[in-house]
């Protein structure tokens, strides 16, 4: 399955073996049953915090499993305001 | 410490001793304070009987961390109840170490003259201006600076200002000589309506701030520092991109409003983003970190430079980028920090007018997109056009003066960055603080989409009127302190960090305050204010949004689904 793939606030593909690594905003293949957890493993995502997943817009727990054509943002802590 | 008040009638002033029941107060606590007990609810914002307040927080002057913010209070032009604006730069903490409580500016002169106000160790002074006036905060500054030194405290209006234009802000000099701003609720148009173009202070020779058990105040101010250092956002976010990074995170979650809020996402969002503008600073050499006041360890700031590689501006924040950008759909981060520029300098408040910009392109005075239109516009503010004057008063009135029914105001007051159909919570606070539309007031943003002090549905209705109601009891109280309210952050996660703050109060006051106590105060504040709204003619129906936000957003097509009952229970504490 395809999914569309945008990571934020200095995360990127950090795995060497992609295509996409060095990447931030990419689209990606990937074997279906996926899960958030292991999307993070895939592209060794680098960070010692736990990372904000908002799939489709809507926030969800690493042990999602990811659909076809998901639209998957990943940040780190972050604030603003 | 005590008061001191500047009466522009007679042009005298004083120095009077704190009342009783003010000596526990700083900050928002007690410019509301102030203006709840001197100024008539039913007053004219821009006449003689509304008064200006500047007040530093209980911790300002101090070595906390983060602690040199300075509220100011008055009645508000722009939404015709009371108001609490807060800014950085270094005037506050002057203050503070001047000993001065308060500062109360009354009255108004007869005639055309602008004044200056000066404070040093010798007292007050008020001076006839003429050679300033009419000129922006830039030169300003740079004048005072010149006319004293380069350690003067600067707070001063612009053209909006002295046209009491009611989107006009108050600017603050930072220590860079650039500029922050009390933004919100069009003070600015106050302090040109007491014409008084300028204050300065000069703390030269002033004692340190008294602090009855210093030994006891630096463990705490360690333990608070350490734990703003160590966390996430406030350590690592937001010394790094700043606030800005919020462009691409709300543009995901859906929540960034969009063409005058008519949708979610916006297709430039990664061009005006935080990472982006992280790069374009490195690029031209400017500062991706930068505080805005000294002890801040945060530094969320920046000195963006164009490219040339010479400064254009700073304090460049998440909220006006979105608005100069998303809501007006202009994709330019340079067009953009022209804005910031502009708005700085002729002192009026960004978030307000780049509201304004996107109701005025609904309108069609220009398309969306059009940024040099852009530009044109803020030209005509400054010029004070007929144009310029319309657009310089806000939102509401230019969408009235437009017949455009998308308004995106609450209490008159411009509707920031993020939309409440997708950030419910921010809604909330949107709906019921006494403030208007003020995302500070209740930063419900931070556990509805950045999982921070938790995670409540941004989308759903659960936990969401507990979540604004706590935020504004809590931000009522860290106003009142002078920390900047960033340190949230770190406080909604770390207890040890929050302990410290109630530690430092109680040191340097020599009392014992709890956290029930802090609590408190926030009430305190929020019922003093919100009365204080009741009596100048609010009722619960003001605490409502805009009809059209009941018309679904996309990407998720959610409406503002809350009942009057349910906005109602906010403010039931």
């Amino acid at each position: 399955m395809k999914l569309e793939i945008r990571l934020f606030a200095g995360l990127k593909c950090n795995n060497k073996g992609l295509s996409c690594y060095g990447e931030n905003e990419f689209c990606l293949e990937v074997p279906d049953g996926l899960t958030i957890r292991e999307l993070h493993h895939m592209l060794n995502l680098q960070s010692s915090l736990p990372l904000v997943n908002l799939i489709n817009g809507l926030a969800q727990a690493d042990d999602q499993v990811l659909k076809d054509t998901d639209r998957v943002g990943i940040f780190p802590p972050v604030g603003g305001g | 410490m005590k008061i001191f008040r500047v009466n522009m009638t007679d042009l005298t002033a004083q120095i009077e001793d704190v009342p009783a029941e003010w000596q526990g107060l700083g900050g928002r606590a007690l410019t509301s304070a102030v203006v709840a007990k001197e100024v008539e609810p039913t007053c004219h914002p821009l006449g003689k009987k509304n008064k200006l307040v500047f007040a530093p927080g209980l911790l300002t002057g101090s070595q906390a961390p983060n602690s040199g913010r300075l509220s100011v209070g008055a009645k508000s032009p722009l939404t015709g109840g009371i108001k609490e604006s807060n800014a950085g730069g270094t005037a506050s903490q002057k203050l503070a170490r001047m000993g001065v409580k308060a500062l109360i500016i009354e009255g108004q002169p007869e005639g055309d003259n602008f004044y200056g106000i000066h404070i040093d160790k010798d007292g007050i002074k008020i001076e006839k201006e003429a050679d300033l006036v009419g000129k922006g905060n830039y030169e300003v500054i740079q004048r005072l600076v010149e006319k004293y030194s380069n350690q003067i405290g600067v707070i001063t209006i612009g053209q909006a200002g002295e046209s009491k234009l009611t989107a006009a802000n108050i600017s603050v000099k930072d220590p860079d000589g650039n500029i922050r701003s009390a933004g919100r609720g069009g003070l600015g148009a106050v302090m040109g309506s007491k014409r008084v173009k300028y204050i300065t202070i000069d703390d030269n020779g002033a004692a340190p701030v008294q602090i009855v058990d210093s030994d006891k105040f630096k463990d705490a101010a360690k333990v608070f520092a350490k734990g703003l250092l160590e966390h996430p956002v406030t350590g690592q976010g937001l010394p790094t991109y700043g606030t800005n990074v919020l462009v691409n995170i709300l543009n995901e979650a859906g929540g960034l409003p969009t063409q005058n809020f008519k949708t979610g996402r916006f297709e430039g969002a990664n061009k005006i983003s935080g990472e982006t503008m992280h790069d374009v600073i490195e690029s031209r050499k400017g500062k991706t970190s930068h505080g805005c006041h000294a002890g801040c360890v945060i530094k969320c700031s920046q000195i963006y430079n164009d490219k040339d590689g010479n400064y254009l501006t700073s304090g460049f924040e998440y909220e006006t980028i979105w608005g100069f950008g998303a809501d007006c759909c202009i994709d330019d981060l340079d067009i953009i920090a022209q804005a910031d520029r502009i708005c700085d300098d002729i002192g009026i408040d960004s978030i307000e007018t780049a509201v304004t910009v996107g109701v005025a392109m609904e309108g069609g005075v220009i398309p969306f997109g059009d940024g040099p239109g852009l530009l044109k516009l803020l030209g005509e503010i400054k010029e004070g056009t007929y144009l310029g004057r319309i657009l310089g008063n806000g939102a509401g009135f230019t969408g009235k003066a437009l017949g455009v029914t998308r308004v995106p105001v609450v209490k008159n007051q411009g509707i920031p960055a993020y939309d409440p159909r997708a950030v419910k919570g921010v809604g909330l606070t949107y709906a019921t603080s006494p403030m208007g539309a003020d995302h500070t007031a209740g930063y419900s943003v931070a556990t509805n989409i950045l999982k921070v002090g938790g995670d409540v549905n941004p989308l759903g209705k659960e936990g969401n009127v507990e979540l604004s109601r706590n935020l504004q009891i809590a931000t009522a109280a860290v106003d009142s302190t002078g920390l900047c309210l960033f340190v949230a952050f770190c406080i909604l996660d770390n207890a040890e960090a929050f302990q410290a703050i109630i530690d430092m109060l109680n040191a340097e006051y020599g009392i014992s305050l709890t956290a029930d106590d802090v609590t408190e105060l926030g009430k305190f504040v929020l019922r003093t204010e919100r009365e204080f709204n009741k009596a100048a003619g609010f009722t619960d129906k003001d605490d409502r949004l805009p009809e059209f936000f009941s018309d679904e957003c996309p990407p998720h097509n959610t409406t503002w689904d809350f009942t009057d009952e349910e906005i109602d229970e906010v403010f039931n504490f």
